[in-house]
C-alpha cells in the first residue's frame, strides 16, 4: 500500500542541513525552524520528489498526520532558555515552534495543501498504533491522500524519521499497513 | 552610523537565521519588510526583541515597530536617538 | 453525547460554569496562582490551588502529579459520573485528550533541580504530554486506550473528532474526549513575545480589540453510539451531527484574510450535519479577541452564512483562552447553551471595525437546535463541531 517512502535517522548518512542543502536549497524559511519542523520539511520535500506530481493543485484532497514521541522537546529547550533569569528575553520565533504541530502546517504552506492536519503524541512508534491513526484520518471523506508517519526529534544530534504517503486504500486494511510500517522501520535509511 | 548598521546587518542576519545572506547583500536603504529579504510578523517581533537586548529600545507596540523597521537605515537612526545601552 | 464536565476560571462542574455564565461573571482577573513577574496581564485561572485539588480528588500531597493532570482529573471524574460509568466499565471506553502544555508547569518550576540534584527527578516522567493524559486516566481506571494529541489551541477539539471517528469505524462504542491545559510561565512568556497578551479585559470582536487573556481548565464529553446509549439506559445531551478540520494553509501563527481555513472547517461540518447554513441557531465562535483571528474568523463566517450570519459570541472573556482545552470546554458550554436554553454573552464588547457584531447579554428562552463551535489552532489547524440538540431533533 506504500508507494512512496523517505526514511532520515540520525547517525546515518549526511545531516538535515546537509540533505537540505544537497536536494532542495532555495526555500530561506528552512533556516527560520526548529529541528523539528526542518527534519519534517525536509522528509516532506524528498517524498513529493519520489512521488512526482509537484505540479498538482491538491487543496482539501491532501492532509498532513504526524506522529513523535517527544513533542517539539529539541525546541522547548532552546526556546526555554530564553525565558529564564532576570535579563530574560523570550523569543517569538523559537516560542512559535514548541507547538509540535507547526510542522504539519510548514509543510501545508509550502505544498498548499487545505485538507486536514493533525500531530499525535504516542508513547513510541508502535505501528499498529500509527495504522490505526492513519485510518482514522480517512473518515474525512473529501481527504484522497496524507502525508504521515514517524517524526521525532529529540535535538539535532538525536531524530528519526519515516514518512510515506498514505491513500485511501489503506481503508480496512489495517493489519497490513500495521505490518508494512513495520517492515519499513526494518530497513536501511532511504533519502 | 556606518559602523553601526553594519553591526546591524550582522545582528540582524543572526537573530532572523538569513542563512545564506550576507551583510553585503542587505542594501541598508531598501525596505527590509515586503520584498527580498522576505520577512514576516515573527520577523518583525525578532528584531523588537533585538532593538531591547541589544541597545535597551523598548518597543510596545508592534505597529511602532512597522515606522521603525522601514529600512536598515532607519532603524540605526533610530538606535543612534533612543539607545540606552 | 451522553456526559461532560468542565472546569475553568468560571466555576468547577457544569452549575458553577452554568451561573456564571448566565450571569455574566467573568472568571478573568489578576494572577494568583501562577508565580510569574508578569501580574501586568489578566488571566483566566481556576481558583483553585494544586494542593485543595489533590484535596478534592484524594491524592496525597506528594504525589507527582501536573496542574494540568489535575485539571483533567476534576472535569473527568465529572463526566464520568454525568455519564454514569464506573470502574470496570472504563475498560471499553477509549480515552483521547488534548494537551500541548502538559506538564511543563512542573519542568520550569523544577528545571534547575533537574540539572543539578536528583531531588524533583520524580517530576521528569510527568513532563510529556502523553504522560498528563495517562495520569488523568490512571486516576479513575483502566481505559481501552489512551490517546494524546498536540495541535495547539485545535488540540481538544480535534480530539473530539478522534473520538467520533474510533465510534463511526466501529473501533469503540463509547469514549471519553476532550482537553486540558494549565497556565505556564512557558507559554504565557510566549504570547507575550507575540505581543498578543491584552493588559485589559479581552474584547473578542470589538473594534478596540487588543488580544487575548490566557485562561486554563478542561473539559471531557463522553461520546457513544446511539445503540449503546440507549443499551445503557442513559439520555443524549445532544449529538454531535458534523465536524470538519481544514489547514489555513497561510502562516505558521496569522490567520489568512479571508479565512480560509476556518471556512473549509465550518463549511465541512455543517455538509456532514446534512443541513444548510441557514440552520444553525448559534455559533460560538474562537473568538480570541486579537485583531487577526477575530477578523478572519468574522470573514470566514460571512463566507458560511452570507448575510444571514446567526447570532455568535465568543465566551473567552468568561474563561480567557484555555489554549488546547478550549475546543471542550466551549463545547460544554454549547451543551449546557442548548440544555438550559439561552445565547451566552460576548463580554467587554462596544463597538464594531467590520467585524461580525456579537451577543452582548445572555439571551433567555431561545431554542438552538444547531450549534456551530469554533476552535482554531496555530499551524493553521482549524476545526469546527456541529452539535444537534437531542430534545427538539425532530423539528
Amino acid at each position: 500500500m506504500i508507494n512512496n517512502w523517505v526514511r532520515i535517522k540520525s547517525g546515518y548518512g549526511p545531516s538535515v542541513e546537509e540533505i537540505y542543502k544537497d536536494r532542495i536549497g532555495s526555500y530561506a524559511k528552512f533556516y527560520k525552524m526548529d529541528p523539528l519542523s526542518r527534519l519534517g520539511f525536509v522528509a516532506s520535500e524528498l517524498l513529493l520528489d519520489a512521488e512526482g506530481s509537484r505540479d498538482r493543485e491538491w487543496g482539501e484532497t491532501r492532509g498532513v498526520v504526524l506522529m513523535n514521541a517527544t513533542s517539539s522537546l529539541a525546541d522547548d529547550r532552546n526556546y526555554q532558555r530564553t525565558i529564564v533569569g532576570d535579563d530574560a528575553f523570550p523569543s517569538p520565533s523559537l516560542f512559535v515552534y514548541t507547538l509540535p504541530n507547526v510542522v504539519t502546517g510548514e509543510i501545508a504552506i509550502r505544498n498548499r495543501y487545505y485538507g486536514e492536519t493533525n500531530f499525535f503524541v504516542l508513547p513510541g512508534a508502535d505501528p499498529e498504533q500509527m495504522s490505526k491513526v492513519i485510518e482514522m484520518s480517512f473518515c474525512d471523506d473529501k481527504l484522497q491522500s496524507l502525508l504521515t508517519g514517524w517524526i521525532d526529534c529529540e535535538d539535532e544530534e538525536h531524530y528519526d524519521a519515516l514518512m510515506f504517503i498514505a491513500n485511501r486504500t489503506v481503508c480496512g486494511r489495517r493489519a497490513e499497513l500495521a505490518e508494512e510500517i513495520a517492515a519499513l522501520f526494518e530497513k536501511e535509511i532511504k533519502y | 552610523m556606518e559602523e553601526l548598521i553594519l553591526n546591524l546587518k550582522k545582528q540582524i542576519i543572526e537573530v532572523l537565521n538569513l542563512e545564506e545572506i550576507k551583510p553585503e547583500d542587505i542594501d541598508e536603504n531598501a525596505p527590509l519588510f515586503g520584498e527580498g529579504l522576505a520577512l514576516d510578523s515573527i520577523d518583525a517581533l525578532e528584531l523588537i526583541v533585538l532593538m531591547e537586548k541589544n541597545y535597551g529600545i523598548k518597543i510596545k507596540d508592534p505597529n511602532e515597530g512597522k515606522e521603525i523597521f522601514k529600512s536598515v537605515r532607519v532603524m540605526a537612526e533610530y538606535i543612534e536617538q533612543h539607545r540606552t545601552k | 453525547m451522553t456526559g461532560y464536565g468542565v472546569v475553568s476560571a468560571i466555576g468547577v462542574g457544569k452549575d458553577e460554569t452554568l451561573g456564571a455564565l448566565k450571569q455574566k461573571r467573568s472568571g478573568l482577573g489578576k494572577i494568583a496562582y501562577l508565580k510569574t513577574a508578569h501580574d501586568e496581564f489578566p488571566v483566566g485561572e481556576v481558583k483553585l490551588s494544586n494542593d485543595e485539588m489533590k484535596a478534592m480528588l484524594g491524592i496525597r500531597g506528594d504525589v507527582p502529579t501536573t496542574r494540568t493532570s489535575l485539571l483533567g482529573m476534576l472535569a473527568l471524574r465529572e463526566a464520568l459520573e454525568d455519564s454514569r460509568l464506573v470502574g470496570d466499565d472504563l475498560r471499553q471506553v477509549a480515552f483521547v485528550s488534548g494537551t500541548t502544555v502538559g506538564g511543563m508547569d512542573k519542568s520550569e518550576q523544577y528545571y534547575l533541580d533537574f540539572l543539578e540534584n536528583d531531588d524533583r527527578n520524580a517530576y521528569i516522567a510527568t513532563h510529556d504530554c502523553g504522560a498528563c493524559t495517562e495520569m488523568i486516566a490512571d486516576h479513575f481506571g483502566r481505559f481501552a486506550s489512551v490517546t494524546t494529541l498536540s495541535t495547539a489551541c485545535s488540540s481538544a477539539a480535534n480530539a473530539i473528532i478522534y473520538g467520533a471517528r474510533l465510534i463511526k469505524s466501529g473501533e469503540a462504542d463509547i469514549v471519553v474526549v476532550g482537553g486540558s491545559e494549565c497556565i505556564t510561565k512557558f507559554h504565557l512568556n510566549g504570547f507575550n513575545s507575540l505581543m498578543i497578551l491584552d493588559r485589559d479585559f479581552c474584547r473578542p470582536f470589538d473594534a478596540g480589540r487588543a488580544g487575548i487573556n490566557l485562561g486554563e481548565g478542561a473539559a471531557f464529553l463522553v461520546l457513544e453510539n446511539a445503540d449503546h446509549a440507549r443499551g445503557r439506559g442513559v439520555k443524549p445531551y445532544a449529538q454531535l451531527a458534523g465536524y470538519g478540520n481544514a489547514c489555513d494553509a497561510y502562516h505558521q501563527t496569522a490567520s489568512s484574510p479571508d479565512g480560509d481555513g476556518a471556512f473549509l472547517a465550518m463549511q465541512k461540518a455543517i455538509a456532514m450535519g446534512g443541513i444548510g447554513a441557514g440552520q444553525v441557531d448559534y455559533v460560538n465562535a474562537h473568538g480570541t479577541g486579537t485583531r487577526d483571528n477575530d477578523s478572519s474568523e468574522s470573514a470566514a463566517m460571512r463566507r458560511v452564512f452570507g448575510d444571514a450570519v446567526p447570532p455568535v459570541s465568543s465566551t473567552k472573556a468568561f474563561t480567557g483562552h484555555t489554549t488546547s482545552a478550549s475546543g471542550s470546554i466551549e463545547c460544554a458550554i454549547c451543551l449546557l447553551a442548548m440544555q438550559h436554553r439561552f445565547l451566552p454573552a460576548n463580554l467587554n464588547y462596544k463597538g464594531s471595525d467590520g467585524c461580525v457584531v456579537p451577543v452582548t447579554e445572555t439571551k433567555e428562552n431561545v431554542d438552538l437546535r444547531y450549534v456551530l463551535c469554533n476552535s482554531f489552532g496555530f499551524g493553521g489547524n482549524d476545526t469546527s463541531l456541529l452539535l444537534k440538540n437531542n430534545d427538539i431533533a425532530n423539528y
